[in-house]
């Protein structure tokens, strides 16, 4: 039997729109509002509530300039968000890699049958 | 959602933003070069002219016209793509350490009486060395090249001792549009070709 222990999966990005928003920010330094609406593909409505969790975590800061309709809102990651992706990150590719030779071997086995 | 379509999504989201990534700070070198150009000149001929103490420190001007049209560009650009890449703010962050270094350094040399030997090849110097570097980040080669020259003439100034020390300041005006001028259109045009591409 496998020794194999299933990472912890971190629930706060374990979902689509906010693993995005992660992802978008880690690979940059900053972004604004409109630019991760365009990359995420999601409602701005959706998105704010997104950010809004990611904030209270302390995975993203966010920076407001401006009120009304010239009001300017910029995502940071933080050291914090960065490793968490990372680990996150690591997880998945530990599972999956554990997954691939296991199929592998059902299937062989099938084959064998 | 499974495993394989997070890792997915992790690696179309990256490879999304890469591809998004757009050159900018086309303006900035113009920013600098042109107004750091005016101001030796204007030091150079007040120093022909009156030749007083006070025309030693015309240059304080650079930062005072550089610092608000640099805030202004890179608001612009920010405004135009909405987001800065890593590559961007390291940039930026070298170019504002260089300007800092010059005002401190020239600031620090006017009241060390040492500013008619070291100031301007330190100018020329910080200069070359910024624009050597922004362009190995931004691989584009004529920065780097211009780069080099600049940081080589760097050294002209020392040997413009005495009295003819005054030609520092046009030596050094040279350097600077070798340094932040003809780079500076020659990157604005490659940018300029880059957004009819896209």
């Amino acid at each position: 039997m496998s020794t194999f222990k299933f990472p912890v999966i971190n629930p706060l990005l374990h979902s689509e729109l906010r693993l995005k928003i992660m992802v978008a920010l880690a690979s940059l330094e900053s972004a604004d509002f409109t630019y991760l609406c365009e990359i995420t593909d999601c409602t701005r409505g959706n998105l704010s509530v997104q950010i809004a969790t990611l904030k209270e975590a302390d995975y993203i800061t966010v920076s407001k300039t401006g009120v009304g309709p010239l009001s300017h809102t910029v995502c940071h990651i933080t050291q914090k968000g960065r490793s968490a992706l990372q680990v996150y990150e690591d997880g998945l590719r530990q599972m999956f890699d554990e997954r691939v030779p296991s199929r592998e071997a059902e299937e062989s086995k099938k084959s064998v049958n | 959602m499974d495993n394989q379509q997070e890792l997915d999504i992790i690696s179309s989201i990256r490879g999304e933003v890469m591809a998004n990534r757009e050159l900018t700070g086309e303006n900035l070198f113009l920013a600098w070069g042109y107004p750091t150009v005016f101001f030796l000149i204007v030091e150079f001929v007040a120093l022909q002219v009156w030749n007083e103490d006070w025309c030693g420190w015309i240059w304080a001007g650079i930062p005072l016209i550089g610092i608000p049209l640099m805030l202004y560009f890179v608001n612009e650009d920010y405004e135009r793509t909405h987001h800065r890449t890593l590559d961007q703010n390291v940039i930026m962050m070298m170019w504002v350490f260089i300007g800092f270094a010059c005002c401190v350094g020239g600031f620090a040399m006017g009241m060390a009486n040492v500013y008619r030997q070291c100031l301007f090849p330190l100018i020329g110097l910080m200069c070359g060395m910024g624009c050597f570097m922004t362009g190995i980040i931004l691989h584009f080669r004529p920065k780097t090249v211009c780069g080099i020259i600049a940081s080589a003439l760097s050294a002209v100034p020392l040997f413009l001792q005495g009295d003819l020390w005054h030609w520092q300041l046009l030596v050094t005006a040279v350097i600077v549009i070798i340094a932040l001028i003809i780079p500076g259109h020659l990157f604005r045009r490659y940018v300029r070709k880059s957004y009819i591409k896209q």
